[in-house]
């Protein structure tokens, strides 16, 4: 992708994902969004350590990233077409041709390894089944003299371990693809569900974030700190809504952990400020009041630490 | 009371402010007393609805300023501000927060984003 496309940003269930590598690269590095990956190995789902595609990003970052025309959204569902006739036709067709190309691979194999038993057996393994293969030919031949109905020429061409394996029992695989982005009916770049404005995605109800002051006041504050140059990521860890970063959060640890404080009137309780104070400053960080005025459009802080004494 | 060394600076504000009357007690004398801050003087804060204590730490040349409030209160971020603003915009306030058990806690809010001490 081209430095000045705008990134897609691919909702589904008023939640975005970015899928594409290189536009999670650009929003990290150009752009300072860092979101959370949050994709794993369907075998191993529990695993949380190395986590890939796809980033999901905040509300928060989603609103700034819109608005600063970084980005655009993708109402996902709408991409996916009706397949026409022959849309159809041709995926059925690669489906089959697929389904045929495994098993002439396999009946391949099959041939080779009844050409040259040997190759992939040891010397002795070899020798067992040869021991093996003459017992049975000696048996079937007794049957057949001792019984009253010649043998066929099917059983007398093949012994049992020559005996192809039907398709059936062959098997097959049905791939599934992992990403949307081949199938023909699939079309993200489609005007019908690309969307550069916050108030279209709303009407329609696929993005509804902010809708409430709260929520407002929150966008407001994230795009105020990341554009003083603070990085921003979640603060559940230590009781906030947000960890500020002087930096990239893998280079730097955060300075503040942040809560929203909606307007100037808002009820703070003096308890508040002992436990994020407290904890704060037993977490060498300060913690950052951040407070909304939706009458003036404007955001301030407050930074608290313990007082050191008393 | 009345015989307390405290009693006679605060009285002004008992009168003015009698909800603030219990923490602004009992910040003074630990400032004064137990903290024991020099130059110490009360200061009006009438847009918060209570004085403030003016002095400068031990070893220290600048004045800080103590706002005291009490657990149970209900403050605000604009109270806060407004606190800073009316105190003649200092970096730093320390909110004295007491309880009913005599125990006090001090924090120091400063205006702005301010990086934490090493």
């Amino acid at each position: 992708m081209a430095a000045h496309d705008p990134i897609p940003l691919i909702l589904a269930q008023n939640t975005a994902f970015v899928w594409d590598v290189d536009d999670i690269a650009t929003l990290r590095t150009k752009h300072g969004i860092c979101g959370v990956l949050s994709g794993t190995l369907p075998h191993l789902s529990q695993q949380n350590v190395f986590l890939g595609v796809p980033l999901i990003l905040m509300p928060e970052e989603v609103v700034y990233l819109v608005q600063k025309e970084i980005a655009v959204l993708i109402d996902d569902p709408a991409a996916y077409s009706t397949p026409s006739n022959f849309d159809l036709t041709s995926w059925i067709t690669a489906q089959e041709e697929s389904v045929e190309h495994q098993l002439s691979i396999a009946q391949m194999k099959e041939r080779k390894e009844r050409l040259a038993p040997g190759r992939a057996m040891s010397e002795e393994a070899s020798r067992k089944r040869r021991e093996r293969e003459e017992r049975n030919t000696r048996a079937i031949s007794e049957t057949t003299n001792g019984g009253t109905e010649p043998r066929s020429t099917f059983t007398s061409a093949l012994s049992p371990a020559q005996a192809p394996i039907s398709s059936a029992a062959a098997g097959y695989t049905v791939l599934i693809p992992t990403e949307s982005n081949k199938l023909p009916w699939y079309q993200p770049s489609n005007e019908r569900c690309v969307y550069t404005l916050l108030a279209d995605t709303k009407k329609k109800g696929i993005w509804t974030f902010p809708s409430t002051l709260h929520e407002c006041a929150r966008c407001s504050i994230f795009r105020d700190l990341r554009e003083k140059g603070y990085y921003i990521g979640g603060g559940i860890k230590f009781g906030g809504e947000y960890l500020v970063y002087p930096g990239d959060p893998l280079r730097y640890h955060s300075h503040f952990v942040a809560s929203v404080h909606e307007s100037p009137v808002s009820t703070l309780h003096p308890m508040e400020v002992v436990a994020h104070g407290r904890l704060g400053t037993a977490t060498k960080k300060a913690h950052l009041l951040c407070g909304w005025d939706d009458e003036t459009k404007e955001v301030s802080y407050l930074s608290i630490e313990w007082g050191g004494f008393g | 009371m009345e015989d307390h060394p405290s009693y006679p600076v605060l009285l002004p504000y008992f009168s003015k402010y009698p909800r603030a009357a219990g923490s602004l007690f009992q910040a003074y004398t630990d400032i004064v007393y137990s903290q024991q801050w020099l130059d110490t003087e009360v200061v009006d804060l009438e847009r918060c609805g209570r004085a403030a204590i003016k002095g400068r730490r031990k070893n220290e040349e600048t004045f800080s300023y103590v706002v005291p409030c009490a657990l149970m209160e209900n403050i605000s971020f604009g109270w806060l501000k407004t606190a800073l603003a009316d105190l003649s915009s200092p970096p730093a306030i320390y909110l004295a927060i007491t309880t009913d058990d005599s125990s006090i806690v001090y924090y120091k809010i400063s205006d702005g984003i301010v990086k934490p001490t090493m």
